[in-house]
């Protein structure tokens, strides 16, 4: 009788703990049981690393890329590429989206680069047929909220004296050395005005919500 | 986010009773089409709506019409009775209502004298060929919450946001600025502005026609819950000011 009760209060006790551990990280808006995931597979295998990353040329993985003597290998046209984010997303110091770039601004380059390559064959095939790509978005708030890239670019390279890219880390982390884009920073409401309260920003409802 | 106080003036001698006002916000704010099932349970929602009153008998009859929205009051009943501070005043004179932080319970409608707060009796559902025409500003809200007229906030902080970012004033009655209601009036019933500022149209009008037989008025004024919404009476010889109620 007395084992079943103290296995029965074992048994208590682990689930409570499991309770309050997924409460308090849910809590804190970082579900640091389980991580924050990869990020979601998107219809092309767009790597940011290669197109917004600065130096030699890497591989998706985030590797350097070697040419057949071992060396760093470099884009004759453009080294290391280190596109700028606002190169294409181009709305984000201006406008409440950043926005994801069209197809034909990834055809500009892709018209000729990349032969061979089974994601730009996919990426070329969307725009001989003129359909759009379906990315799958990473970072949402819910509908209720309303938020703005261009007040904090804004705010942030006024402060800091640096370019708009320079800014993206704040929210996204390194997203130059993300092969897939994961989300990299809570984003939850005490999280957005922590920040806001730090920086003298406006915490009244409405600045988010309406 | 400056100090402001947004306000309306409202002319009631230039109302014709077009319903403009009634349409353009139904649009603006994502608000549920009514249907006559709607009104005729009392659930319809019009975050703006003109009643109309007639005056006298037939053939010797007179319309008259009266736009009503919520009066976003200096001392607005429906706040201190919310249990959950959903709805509150903020330092721009605006009554806010935060739609994810409302439970539900009603009392702000009950305790609104103006009965322009509706509550979401039914999910919203729109045909499918309007899903598209939805403003993407403004959150749809889900059935159990209450909703009203919000002076367009959206409007508000977005021209807010650009005159930062282009660095220039905010234009007294810029069309971006002002609520869907104003821009869509024929007659410019109704204005729009900012009475913290002497300069601002509502404030001159609001000067002018508060004097001596000026013809300022404000609804339920004796219940003290100071307005943001000032009415100005018909002007014509031997009319009944149309207050309300
Ligand atoms: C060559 C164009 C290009 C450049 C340069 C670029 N991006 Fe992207 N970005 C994309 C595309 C396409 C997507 C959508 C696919 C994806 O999520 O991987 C995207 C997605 C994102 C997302 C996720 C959006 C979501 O769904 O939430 C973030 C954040 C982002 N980029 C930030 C950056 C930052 C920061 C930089 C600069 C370091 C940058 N990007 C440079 C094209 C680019
Ligand atoms: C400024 C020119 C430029 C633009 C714009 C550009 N790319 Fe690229 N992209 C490159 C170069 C250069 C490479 C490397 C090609 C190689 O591997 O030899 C590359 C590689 C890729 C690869 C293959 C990566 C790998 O190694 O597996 C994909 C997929 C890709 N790009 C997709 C896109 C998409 C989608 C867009 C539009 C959002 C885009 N690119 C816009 C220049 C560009
Ligand atoms: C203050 C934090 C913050 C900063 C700084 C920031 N973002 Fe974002 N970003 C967000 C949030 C939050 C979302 C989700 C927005 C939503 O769901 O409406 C987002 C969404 C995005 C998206 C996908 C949706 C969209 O708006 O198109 C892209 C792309 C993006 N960000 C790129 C960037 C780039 C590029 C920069 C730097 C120029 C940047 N962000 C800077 C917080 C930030
Ligand atoms: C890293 C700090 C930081 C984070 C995180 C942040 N913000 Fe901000 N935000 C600011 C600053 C600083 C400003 C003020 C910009 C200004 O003064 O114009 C601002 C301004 C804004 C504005 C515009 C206010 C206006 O002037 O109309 C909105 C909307 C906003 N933030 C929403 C959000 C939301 C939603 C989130 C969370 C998803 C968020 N912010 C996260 C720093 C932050
Ligand atoms: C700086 C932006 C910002 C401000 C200011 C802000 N919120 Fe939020 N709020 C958010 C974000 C972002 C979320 C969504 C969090 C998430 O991802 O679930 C949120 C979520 C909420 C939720 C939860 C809704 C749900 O469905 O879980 C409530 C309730 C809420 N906010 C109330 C308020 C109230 C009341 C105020 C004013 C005192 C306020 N918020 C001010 C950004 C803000």
């Amino acid at each position: 009788m007395a084992g079943l009760i103290s296995l029965v209060g074992v048994a208590v006790l682990a689930g409570t703990v499991l309770v309050v551990t997924f409460v308090i990280s849910a809590w804190f808006g970082r579900p640091i049981v389980f991580g924050y995931d990869d990020g979601p597979a998107q219809p092309i295998a767009f790597p940011h690393t290669v197109h917004a990353g600065v130096g030699p040329l890497l591989n998706a993985d985030g590797s350097p890329r070697l040419d057949e003597e071992g060396q760093p290998q470099r884009v004759n046209v453009m080294s290391g590429l280190g596109l700028d984010c606002t190169f294409c997303h181009r709305m984000a110091a201006t406008e409440a989206a950043a926005t994801i770039p069209s197809v034909g601004l990834c055809m500009s380059c892709h018209v000729t680069v990349g032969d061979g390559n089974d994601e730009i064959e996919k990426l070329r095939q969307a725009a001989d047929t003129g359909t759009p790509i379906d990315w799958t978005r990473v970072h949402r708030v819910p509908d209720h909220v309303h938020f703005v890239h261009e007040a904090h670019i804004r705010f942030f390279t006024e402060r800091d004296g640096v370019p708009a890219s320079q800014v993206c880390s704040t929210c996204h982390g390194e997203v130059a050395a993300m092969t897939t884009v994961r989300q990299d920073r809570s984003l939850k409401m005490s999280d957005c005005v922590d920040c806001h309260r730090d920086n003298g920003a406006p915490t009244d409802c409405t600045t988010c919500h309406y | 986010m400056g100090e402001k106080s947004w306000g309306m003036v409202i002319d009631v001698d230039k109302c014709t009773g077009c319903q403009a006002c009634v349409v353009a916000c139904q649009s603006e704010n994502n608000i549920p089409i009514n249907e006559e099932e709607h009104f005729n349970q009392r659930r319809a929602i019009e975050w703006i709506r003109v009643e109309r009153y007639w005056e006298g008998e037939f053939p010797d009859v007179k319309a008259r019409f009266i736009p009503i929205l919520c009066q976003h009051c200096g001392e607005a009943p429906c706040e201190p009775v919310c249990p959950v501070f959903a709805t509150y005043h903020n330092d721009q004179g605006l009554n806010v209502q935060v739609y994810n932080r409302c439970v539900g319970t009603r009392f702000c409608a009950n305790n609104c004298p103006y009965h322009v707060r509706f509550f979401n009796f039914w999910e919203p559902e729109w045909p499918e060929t309007l899903t598209n025409q939805l403003n993407p500003d403004v959150t749809v809200r889900s059935r159990g919450i209450m909703e009203k007229c919000t002076f367009c906030v959206q409007r508000i902080r977005r021209t807010e946001r650009e005159s930062e970012r282009d660095g220039v004033d905010l234009d007294d009655g810029d069309r971006a600025l002002s609520p869907a209601c104003v821009n869509a009036c024929p007659t410019s019933a109704l204005v729009f502005g900012d009475f913290a500022d002497p300069e601002s149209k509502v404030s001159r009008l609001k000067e002018q026609e508060e004097k001596e037989d000026g013809r300022a008025y404000r609804l339920l004024e004796n219940y003290g819950t100071e307005p943001s919404v000032v009415y100005l009476k018909k002007v014509e010889e031997g009319a009944k000011s149309a207050s309300h109620g």
